[in-house]
């Protein structure tokens, strides 16, 4: 243990007094390790705020679009089939899986769509989320001032509106908009809440240029269509969502009366499956940052090597003097392994710093939110560790090996 | 039982030791059978013209090289049996080397320089530490040049800081080669009143030295030449160095 102190010692010494080469030995790793972990900062953070947004929508859902989603992505043909399938989905279709599904709490129509909003004569363009009073809750619509529509409105095609606060800021300003008439592509509406604001997305999207209002009132007076574009549901537990989704799948087969031999005409998918997704994309993001850094630690493991050779060489005198007061091969080999390990763990450090201080820049000045967790820095200080013991090890057994008379006697 | 080796005394024991250099095709005869016994309490010199082989027996002797055939006994333990680790061993808790180069680390101050074969050897302490080398810079006189790197030193005090190293493990056998050969006269024999010292007050002391008046230091010159020892001399009275230093013309004579 005081040998251990000791050659730290040493090494600490000896690393100051070139404090110029042992930084520029160190650089390979220093920007290895820095890069590698601002980069899985980088994709944790970036990770963290899809998972995030995937949340944001509300939670355990499971979403229903039109068309079947492998079969488009097999091919043109199947692309020209499935545009029949664009109208599969029908708002009966919602009421079924309310009705029969056990494990869905409740289930929300939408029409998605986008319109021209007009208030007196000032004008913007929107996007449209057309629902259920369900909607509320399943997807997240809270409402900060005024109210949400009711089952009423959605029964009677009520002309009510909540809007965003994009919208409210390019067509109202500091007025305030509740009870106020606005038009959607022509036809006036009520505004009647104000939806709480939600910012941008992970793909920098604006949330709150947005208006939301009763599903049939879309369906009727301003799209004149029959059909939605998606069934959101809610299951009852975050663990029955692959089972809760098989359900929905079996009712709406039903529902549209397929034959077992045909296929569905929607996709079923559900938030696990999403996260799953986003795993994946991580796994790959993960084995491309591996390869970096497995091949910078390389070329600084290299770089430390050639600094031992040539310090080995520089302190042969050195090592003589030890050997001749008894110093042991493996002392020698002991005292020149800790220095490149000294030299790596401080470039590894260093980079941690390094990437530290990108991070903080990145989350100030980019939409980027790198998070700094344990487990790059863990792995960080392991593999420098590993790489100054691999490529130090050489270096150190030449030192080990010098016969002490030749040694002492080296100009 | 020859006659240096009587009281069965004896530290040291050489017997037909040859040692041959090659360099590329040519092969150096550094010493071809040398014989030597020396016993404990001595104090010996060895002198002999330069290539006689000096520097070589003393490295044998130091445990720093090996012979290539020959024995040799060291406190009765046969060195050619040990290996590497035994050695340096012996190297760190028998024997004290002072070079005439000095030898000591240049980036290190007086007291790291004599601290050194403490951190290779297991027994001792922190606190023990502190007093062994204070004791050793004590009795080489260097009390007040604990924090002086070897570049801040005279040669003289260099040479008291290797001594000092030397002695820092309380090793049986001091060897020294050629220790005054880098030093100016008064300086020498300073140096040989510390070795005086110490062999009074029982360290065996091996020197190699091509000086006479440095030789007759020791109470028996051993003279050798072409790798073999053909020739010693006991020295019935040996100069003493502080009687001489006093002699001496002091620096400040010098100047006036
Ligand atoms: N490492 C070596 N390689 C080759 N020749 C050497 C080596 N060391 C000593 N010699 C040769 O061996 C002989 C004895 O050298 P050495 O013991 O140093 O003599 P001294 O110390 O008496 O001057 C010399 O001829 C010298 O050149
Ligand atoms: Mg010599």
């Amino acid at each position: 243990m005081r040998r251990l102190f000791e050659s730290i010692k040493i090494a600490f010494q000896s690393l100051v007094s070139n404090k110029l080469r042992a930084f520029l030995t160190m650089l390979g790793i220093i920007i290895g390790v820095g890069a590698v972990v601002a980069m899985m900062s980088i994709g944790t953070g970036a990770q963290e705020s899809v998972i995030n947004s995937v949340q944001d929508i509300g939670s355990n859902l499971i979403i229903v679009t039109p068309g079947n989603r492998q079969e488009q992505q097999q091919g043109f043909k199947q692309m020209l089939e499935d545009d029949r399938d664009k109208e599969a989905l029908k708002v009966e279709d919602v009421k079924m899986i309310e009705k029969e599904a056990k494990l869905i709490k409740g289930a929300a129509p939408a029409v998605l769509s986008s319109s021209i909003i007009t208030y007196l004569n000032k004008n913007t363009r929107a996007s449209v989320y057309a629902s259920s009073e369900k909607a509320e809750y399943i997807y997240n619509f809270e409402i900060e001032q005024g109210q949400f529509y009711t089952a009423s409105d959605v029964q009677n095609s009520a002309n009510v509106a909540v809007i965003g606060r994009t919208v409210i800021n390019k067509l109202f300003g500091k007025i305030d908009p509740i009870g106020k008439i606005i038009k959607v592509d022509g036809k006036n509406f009520t505004v009647i809440g104000i939806i709480k604001s939600k910012g941008t997305d992970q793909f920098g999207n604006d949330q709150d240029n947005s208006i939301s209002m009763p599903i049939t009132t879309a369906q009727h007076k301003l799209y004149g269509i029959d059909y939605i574009n998606m069934i959101i549901a809610q299951s009852t537990s975050e663990n029955n969502m692959n089972q809760a989704s098989n359900e929905v799948e079996r009712i709406l087969r039903r529902a549209h009366n397929l034959r077992t031999d045909e296929k569905n005409d929607f996709t079923v998918q559900n938030q696990t499956q999403l996260l799953d997704i986003v795993g994946t994309i991580t796994n790959i993001f993960t084995i491309t940052i591996s390869s970096i850094a497995g091949i910078s630690l390389l070329v600084g493991g290299i770089g430390i090597m050639n600094i031992m050779l040539v310090s080995v060489t520089e302190r042969t005198r050195e090592i003589g003097i030890r050997k001749a007061v008894g110093a042991k091969n493996k002392d020698i080999l002991f005292q020149f392994l800790v220095e490149s390990v000294v030299l790596s763990i401080t470039g590894g450090i260093l980079g941690i710093l390094f990437a530290v201080a990108v991070s903080i820049i990145l989350n100030r000045f980019t939409i980027l939110k790198p998070t700094i967790s344990a487990f790059p820095i863990i792995l960080a200080i392991t593999f420098s560790t590993m790489v100054g013991l691999f490529f130090g090890i050489y270096p150190a057994m030449r030192a080990a090996r010098l016969n002490p008379i030749a040694a002492l006697r080296y100009e | 039982m020859e006659e240096n080796c009587k009281d069965n005394n004896c530290i040291i024991e050489i017997i037909d030791i040859t040692k041959i250099y090659r360099i590329g095709k040519i092969e150096v005869k550094a010493l071809r059978g040398a014989n030597l016994k020396i016993s404990g309490g001595e104090f010996v010199a060895i002198m002999g013209p330069s290539g006689s082989g000096k520097s070589t027996l003393m490295n044998i002797i130091g445990c720093l090289d090996t012979p290539d055939s020959g024995k040799f006994f060291l406190e009765n333990i046969d060195v050619s049996k040990l290996n590497d680790n035994q050695l340096a061993e012996i190297r760190n808790k028998k024997i004290g080397f002072v070079f005439q180069t000095f030898n000591l680390l240049s980036r290190s101050d007086t007291v790291r320089n004599v601290e050194l074969p403490l951190i290779y050897s297991a027994r001792g302490a922190a606190g023990n530490r502190k007093t062994k080398i204070f004791d050793s810079l004590k009795s080489v006189g260097l009390i007040g040049w604990e924090k002086h790197k070897p570049s801040e030193l005279s040669g003289g005090q260099r040479q008291r800081v290797a001594i000092a190293r030397a002695l820092v493990n309380d090793p049986a056998i001091i060897l020294a080669d050629e220790p005054t050969g880098n030093l100016d006269s008064v300086t020498g024999e300073e140096i040989m009143a510390i070795f005086q010292k110490l062999n009074r007050e029982g360290k065996t002391i091996l020197l190699v030295t091509h000086e006479l008046d440095i030789a007759r230091h020791a109470n028996r010159i051993i003279y050798l030449r072409d790798g073999k020892i053909f020739r010693e001399e006991k020295i019935d009275m040996p100069i003493n160095a502080l009687e001489m230093l006093e002699k001496m013309p002091k620096l400040e004579d010098k100047l006036n």
